[in-house]
């Protein structure tokens, strides 16, 4: 019994590889169980309706030690459904507590170092080559290169200010390949959750581990 | 009875004559004349102000310059935009010329992207293709091109080429023999009054049944307050390029011929003009 319930689920929101590989009700869906999980744990992500824009963000404090004295900056991070690409996209943005924005540059020396490999090498390299002139933005923190895929600031879908975005084109592909395996052997995945633990960290935004037991708690 | 192919010409040659004025608590060791200019409508204001940025920076000290930037009536003007939306949208009930002020000081962080280069603005516009065969194509038509294509499609606008935009572009008009249209239909919807900067969504050109959705469809759809009438009167003017296209013109067709160059449909809805 429990067997059919499960498959019968993962039907009704899997992945039509051929028209809608992540359509707006699967994000709704996802982010609706991902928000539950949040809830429990109280780390402040928040699903926001306007009119028919639906996004989840959360507000993050960290405490960044620089030269002269040890500064508060306030991260905001949204995960916006993007329907031209049909996947949901990162914007994300930084400040001091008076309000001065951070510089990309800024933004990715706080990034741990293992991403920064993650992020220069991995699926990602190919695409560097590609759409360095699309990008365009190449520039040198000390001795390593920040990432074409980090987007120098786009204007916000909903709110209309500045944020800064990890770039939507590639994420169809990648995600294929990382929901392949759990499909295979009928695991319950959260599309949200497996994406949001990958693309999060390479801007400074950790999942508590907890997220992955509650989807799995779910079987 | 005009060809189809002279409308994109008259698209791309679109103008718009401004005046730019110095803001007045600009400092300056001179008097700085206001600048006289045709915009075109199809391109992005830092792409085509560089004689303007001159004109004012002679008569300013090196040391008060940093960057330029654009607004019409308090209204910061993004330069993400292209020109002739920007007009219709703040400016088209006003006489002519277009007065624009410029500003080089108290950049608005809040409200405008930084534009570093002519880099960013090539970035953005490319961005802004990727996304419209995204919707057309599923993105195949344009990820088949070579680089070079790409460039081409960027000097071509950069330089104001029309043949030389276009012999890359048509390639992305097309669709395939059995379907009647695009996949999706690349637009966004721009009125003052509401939050949100645009309302874009999913929306065919072609119904079930084969026919052929208008734009009067595509705004019942998506936006239907701005366009039915309560009491009969017409409320709005829904412009594009600077011209109200009839509700009854097939979508497939104006997304061939009045998109901007980056493949979009750039909608604005205004308040009917009372002159």
């Amino acid at each position: 019994m429990a067997e059919e319930d499960r498959e019968s689920r993962l039907e009704s929101f899997s992945f039509n590889m051929e028209d809608e590989f992540f359509g707006e009700k699967s994000f709704q869906h996802y982010c609706a169980e991902f928000i539950k999980h949040s809830q429990q744990i109280g780390d402040g992500w928040e699903w926001k309706t306007a009119k028919e824009n639906l996004e989840l963000t959360v507000d993050d404090s960290e405490v960044m030690e620089s030269a002269a004295a040890s500064q508060v900056i306030k991260y905001e991070y949204h995960v916006v459904y993007s329907c031209s690409y049909q996947v949901p996209v990162l914007y994300f943005r930084a400040s001091f507590l008076d309000g001065r924005p951070l510089a990309l540059k800024d933004i990715w020396e706080g990034v741990h170092e293992c991403y920064k490999t993650r992020l220069l090498q991995g699926p990602w390299d190919t695409i560097t080559q590609q759409w360095r002139t699309c990008l365009g933005l190449f520039h040198s923190v000390g001795c390593a290169p920040v990432p074409a895929l980090l987007r120098e600031l786009i204007e916000h879908p909903i709110l209309g200010q500045p944020f800064f975005v990890l770039h939507p084109c590639k994420t169809n592909e990648f995600m294929t390949a990382v929901l392949k395996n759990p499909q295979k052997i009928n695991r319950n995945v959260n599309y949200i959750t497996s994406w949001l633990s990958i693309m999060g960290p390479v801007v400074g935004l950790n999942l508590p581990l907890s997220y992955a037991k509650a989807t799995s708690q779910d079987e | 009875m005009t060809d189809d192919k002279d409308v994109l010409r008259d698209v791309w040659f679109g103008r718009i004559p401004t005046c730019f004025t110095l803001y007045q608590d600009e400092i300056t060791e001179r008097e700085a004349e206001p600048y006289y200019l045709l915009l075109p409508r199809v391109s992005y204001l830092t792409l085509v102000t560089d004689k303007v940025k001159k004109h004012f920076q002679k008569a300013m000290r090196q040391e008060d310059v940093s960057e330029i930037w654009f607004e019409y009536e308090g209204t910061p003007l993004k330069w993400h935009y292209p020109i002739g939306l920007l007009f219709d949208l703040l400016a088209s009930s006003s006489a002519l010329p277009w007065n624009i002020t410029v500003h080089f000081k108290s950049f608005p962080e809040k409200d405008l992207l930084h534009c570093p280069s002519k880099d960013a603005v090539e970035a953005h516009f490319m961005s802004c293709m990727k996304e419209a065969d995204a919707l057309k194509h599923k993105s195949q038509v344009i990820n088949e091109m070579q680089k070079k294509d790409h460039k081409q499609l960027w000097m071509g606008l950069q330089n104001d080429r029309f043949d030389q935009f276009w012999a890359i572009n048509r390639k992305l008009m097309e669709y395939p023999p059995e379907e009647n249209g695009f996949r999706y239909i690349p637009f966004r919807i721009y009125q003052t009054t509401t939050e949100r900067p645009f309302i874009q969504k999913l929306f065919r050109p072609v119904a079930a049944d084969g026919q052929l959705h208008t734009l009067g469809d595509l705004l019942k759809e998506v936006c239907p307050s701005a366009v039915t009438a309560e009491d009969g009167e017409k409320k709005n003017q829904v412009m594009i390029h600077g011209i109200e296209p009839m509700l009854e013109t097939p979508l497939q067709w104006l997304s061939e011929h009045l998109s901007y160059p980056d493949n979009f449909l750039h909608i604005s809805i205004v308040p009917q003009s009372t002159d």
